[in-house]
């Protein structure tokens, strides 16, 4: 599936909305961290890089990625700095900090906990 | 705290910020378009769809925004909020805010001069690490100076030898007055210093060198350094003083540095030089502290080092102390060691000054609570007045805490504002009194002395005036808050008139408040009250003994050697030109010194010895200070002349009234016997036949009769000249008379009012701040009062208008109003009574000539209180009776 026709039908995109509501609270961090690990990135190439990575399952809008980043600043978890893109535009590269690079390990943990569980509560009887 | 530092960083670049992220967000819209495009959109479908992509941008930079802020921007608009509405009341913020700017101020002001004197550390690099050491001992026999807390010379060098958790460990003794020689000898105050002095305190001499080892050998050659002030003063900067010979008390010391400007002289004074241990004997003759075992002379300071922390070097130094303990058994010392400060509170003396820094700062606190009283009213008076705006805030949807969040916002920008304007007072205002009261607290027979006290703010300062600001706006601010948030909704914005429960509820309040505060105000008044009768008292009363037209001459410390002081100068000063009469005494009436000791009966064990002073003087003592020989005689010349001070044996005394009443009750003492045990111990007794009872006079403190022995005493001391003539010229002739008999002799002629007026100027200070307070007190008791009364007044224009409608009279409605608003004052007044007698109790201990139960000063101060509230609602109801009818009935 296209990204064109993925936006014909916006319903079965996840993560069009500001909250991301269908993801677990935190996990688009745990992703935007996860994405950011081989290597910096701007905004774009996070979503296209999720978006491939997912086999086509997460698009991400803006209105939810960029909270999602500046949320990352905060906690010092991400450094932005200008840059140029591959089409010679000017973008901001997301780099993982040291305490980025805790969290992303504590959170996976975490994750895999999370899933973990409700993969038991789903699978009983 | 990462987070905080860069929401800070957020705040200050906004709107930066915010212009980066639509460019970012509009970078990233262009690229999918650009994707877009090469999946095969048309320009245009692909702008659309990106576009549509994007979801709601301007939630996004919303959301953006309050991750940034968090709770900030809520905050910020209670914030404003509260300046606009303490703007749109400029009066009410006014009065709020000079108020506690009062309250605040004077005990930022006082905390000030206590943080100087108590909490300040020594002045020296990385004070931090400095501690100081004392020990109470128990057991063995030993002499001490300068009270407990000292150590002898071996004791020091045991701390200092085996103690690893300091980097060094400094003895000093207490400052000691020396004669320093020259064209014009001077009186000045030095210290005697461990060697390692100067290096311990980081704190190099600015010409020279500083001690060294060798110069604290025993029989090293004596050398000093000089004292920074004294240099640039007696010896007028001399870059060549170095190598140069100075006199101290007529020995000859080599200067061999000059010490930095500001360096520490173990005490909070500036001290003319810094001697070797070594060099005690040379200024001490006749007692060797330097070598002596059990004498105890020494204060010492260690530096903590390798970051040992205190408690490091308390174990430690508790471990050297045991030893110590059991190689001198038996004998147990128990060891003080805090981080030192500049002026060293004897261990002993702790208890009191911390007791008087209590009572003095909870005078302060009395103002600081009427005024935060003050202020609570008025806001709860406002919050009535805002009644209205609150419910509908309340109605809304705003929740209480929302409410009393603004509410208490305000009152931080209220006494925020306070405090600010408060400590600028107070810091600018207590320095100047400090430094005009500090040198007025120097006797005048001390010589010059330079303090060494530092009153600028400093963290603890500026930490205190942050807490009491906070801390007031908590008190002030949150029960009104909560009174005033509270409101019964229907009844409000139906504009019931007061009487509901609600109006009612903080009308009590209100009057608690009034009583509180005039309870608060009565005990300061009523304190000022006997204060200012003590000070009426120390000007108007009779010491005792005759001051007036007398002179006295006192020499300074090396006056042992000198030849003048004898019967010759005696005769010569009394074949004057106008002079009456001449007599030597031990002790200047009224001066710097005493020496008191302890007395008992024969047949009494030493337990039951009863404290006295003692004095030697010489025959014509008593009718030159014109003090009646009561029964008996005085001394004769042939006992003065005999007169000695060794110990043992039997001598004539003359005892004052007070000493023969508390040792010999109604009997007649004169032929009886008391009985001194030996001052050094282990001697014999001293035996004291009364010859004479001598009235009492108050010759040791102003106000206190204490026991007084007088024994004979031959020529020495403090030589009194009685005369007719100008106390200038007089003078002048006695300067001749000494100079000429020996030139390089330091004394000093003075008035003995001079001593009379230092004692009544001193105790003018405590009661003048005393009296200043209370008058404080006072002015903010009546804003109080009057706001209150008057605001009671106001809200009851309706009412009276109908009742003044029914018929009552003006008269009666003023008396009606006046009843209700006066018995919370009435009540307040009866408390601060009770409290206040129990208050002035303790302040007569101190005061002299005033009795705890002073009628006129109780009350006095209850009429003052109960006058001001009656003007207060005398004049608030004045419109009010005047008003005209329609206008009254009318009024919301």
């Amino acid at each position: 599936m296209s990204v064109a026709d993925a936006l014909q039908s916006p319903q079965r995109l996840m993560g069009l909305t500001n909250t991301p509501s269908d993801l677990l609270p935190g996990t688009l961090e745990l992703l935007i961290l996860k994405s950011l690990g081989s290597g910096p990135k701007h905004g774009y190439a996070i979503v296209e890089h999720l978006r491939v990575a997912s086999k086509d399952m997460l698009h991400i809008g803006e209105s939810a990625l960029y909270p999602a980043l500046q949320r990352l600043l905060l906690n010092g978890w991400a450094k932005a700095e200008w840059g140029v893109s591959e089409a010679n535009r000017r973008a901001r590269y997301y780099r993982l900090t040291p305490a980025g690079k805790k969290q992303l390990a504590g959170e996976r943990e975490e994750f895999d906990r999370m899933v973990r569980a409700i993969q038991y509560v789903l699978d009983a009887t | 705290m990462g987070t905080w530092f860069r929401r800070l960083a957020y705040l200050f670049r906004q709107s930066r910020h915010e212009r980066e992220l639509r460019e970012e967000i509009e970078a990233h819209r262009a690229l999918r378009a650009a994707h877009l495009e090469r999946d095969g959109l048309t320009p245009q479908q692909a702008e659309e769809a990106s576009q549509r992509a994007i979801g709601n941008v301007l939630l996004a930079r919303e959301d953006v925004r309050d991750i940034w802020l968090g709770l900030f921007p809520m905050w910020w608009q209670d914030v404003r909020y509260g300046v606009r509405t303490l703007r749109k009341n400029a009066l009410f913020t006014a009065v709020a805010v000079v108020t506690l700017a009062l309250g605040i101020g004077v005990n930022t002001g006082i905390f000030t001069v206590l943080n100087g004197v108590l909490f300040r550390d020594v002045p020296a690099p990385a004070a931090h690490e400095l501690v100081s050491i004392g020990q109470a001992v128990e057991g063995g026999q030993f002499m001490a100076t300068a009270g407990t807390d000292t150590f002898t010379v071996s004791e020091y060098h045991a701390y200092r030898e085996r103690a690893r958790t300091l980097s060094g460990v400094l003895a000093h003794s207490d400052p000691r007055e020396t004669t320093l020689g020259g064209d014009a000898p001077q009186e000045v105050f030095g210290a005697i210093v461990s060697c390692n002095y100067f290096t311990v305190l980081q704190q190099a001499p600015s010409l020279g060198r500083a001690l060294i080892e060798q110069d604290c050998t025993p029989g090293a050659p004596p050398v000093v350094v000089l004292g920074h002030g004294i240099w640039t003063t007696t010896f007028a900067a001399d870059p060549g003083i170095v190598g140069r010979d100075i006199e101290l008390d007529r020995r000859r010391f080599t200067v061999i540095g000059v010490a930095a400007d500001g360096t520490y002289g173990g005490a909070p004074m500036r001290v003319a030089y810094f001697a070797p241990l070594s060099a005690e004997p040379l200024l001490w003759p006749g007692e060797s502290r330097f070598r002596d075992e059990k004498y105890r002379w020494l204060h010492l300071i260690g530096r903590r080092g390798d970051g040992n922390g205190l408690e490091q070097v308390r174990a430690e130094l508790g471990v050297i102390a045991a030893q110590i303990d059991r190689q001198q058994s038996p004998r147990e010392t128990r060891l003080t060691i805090e981080r030192a400060t500049r002026a060293t509170i004897p261990s002993a003396a702790r208890g009191a000054a911390t007791g008087a820094a209590a009572v003095l700062m909870a005078a302060f606190g009395l103002v600081l609570l009427i005024a935060c009283a003050n202020v609570a009213n008025l806001l709860l008076a406002r919050g009535t007045g805002r009644s209205q705006e609150i419910a509908i805030r309340l109605s809304l949807g705003a929740s209480r805490a929302r409410v009393v969040r603004q509410l208490l916002t305000e009152s931080l920008l209220i006494s925020i504002a306070g405090g600010l304007l408060g400590s600028v007072l107070a810091l600018w205002s207590f320095q100047t009194l400090v430094a005009l009261a500090l040198p007025a607290a120097v006797p005048p027979e001390i010589p010059a002395v330079a303090f060494d006290l530092d009153f600028s703010p400093d963290a603890r300062v500026l930490a205190f005036a942050l807490l009491l600001t906070l801390g007031t706006s908590l008190l002030f601010g949150l029960m009104p808050a909560l009174q005033v948030s509270r409101p019964d909704l229907n009844r409000v914005i139906k504009q019931e008139a007061a009487g509901s429960g609600a109006s009612r509820r903080s009308a009590r309040l209100r009057g608690t408040l009034v009583g509180v505060q005039v309870a608060l105000s009565m005990v300061l008044m009523i304190s000022t009250g006997l204060l200012l009768r003590g000070l009426y008292a120390t000007y108007t009363i009779d010491p005792g003994f005759a001051y007036r037209n007398v002179a006295f001459l006192s020499f300074g410390t090396d006056f042992g050697p000198a030849t003048v002081v004898n019967q010759r100068l005696m005769d010569q000063v009394a074949a004057l030109p106008g002079v009456e009469a001449v007599a030597f005494a031990a002790q200047t009436p009224l001066g710097e010194s005493m020496m008191g000791g302890g007395v008992r009966l024969p047949g009494e064990t030493e337990e039951q010895q009863r404290f006295a002073e003692f004095d030697q003087v010489t025959p014509g003592y008593f009718s030159l200070l014109d003090i009646p020989i009561l029964r008996g005689r005085t001394f004769t010349d042939a006992e003065s002349a005999n007169a000695q001070r060794q110990e043992g044996g039997t001598r004539p005394v003359i005892i004052s009234e007070a000493a023969a009443r508390t040792f010999f009750g109604d009997s007649d003492p004169i032929g009886r016997t008391l009985l001194q045990a030996s001052r050094q111990g282990g001697g014999g007794d001293t035996a004291f036949e009364i010859v004479g009872v001598a009235a009492d006079a108050q010759l040791t403190s102003l106000g206190t009769v204490v026991p007084y022995i007088y024994e004979p005493g031959r020529p020495g001391g403090v030589l009194l000249v009685r005369s007719r003539g100008s106390f200038a010229a007089i003078a002048s002739g006695i300067r001749a008379l000494v100079r000429a008999s020996d030139p390089s002799v330091a004394f000093r002629v003075l008035p003995l009012e001079g001593n009379v007026a230092w004692w009544r100027g001193v105790s003018g200070m405590v009661t003048t701040l005393g009296a200043g307070l209370g008058v404080l007190a006072l002015v903010l008791a009546s804003v109080g009062i009057y706001g209150v009364v008057s605001f009671a007044v106001s809200r009851r224009y309706r009412e009276v208008g109908i009742r003044m409608a029914l018929g009552a009279t003006a008269l009666d409605a003023l008396r009606t109003i006046l009843r209700q608003s006066l018995r919370p004052v009435a009540i307040g007044a009866v408390i601060g009574i009770i409290v206040a007698s129990g208050v002035s109790r303790i302040l007569s201990s101190v005061l002299f000539g005033v009795s705890p139960a002073d009628p006129l000063g109780l009350g006095g101060a209850a009429l003052l209180v109960f006058a001001v509230a009656l003007a207060a609602g005398v004049m608030a109801a004045r419109p009010v009776t005047r008003a005209d009818l329609t206008a009254t009935l009318r009024y919301d």
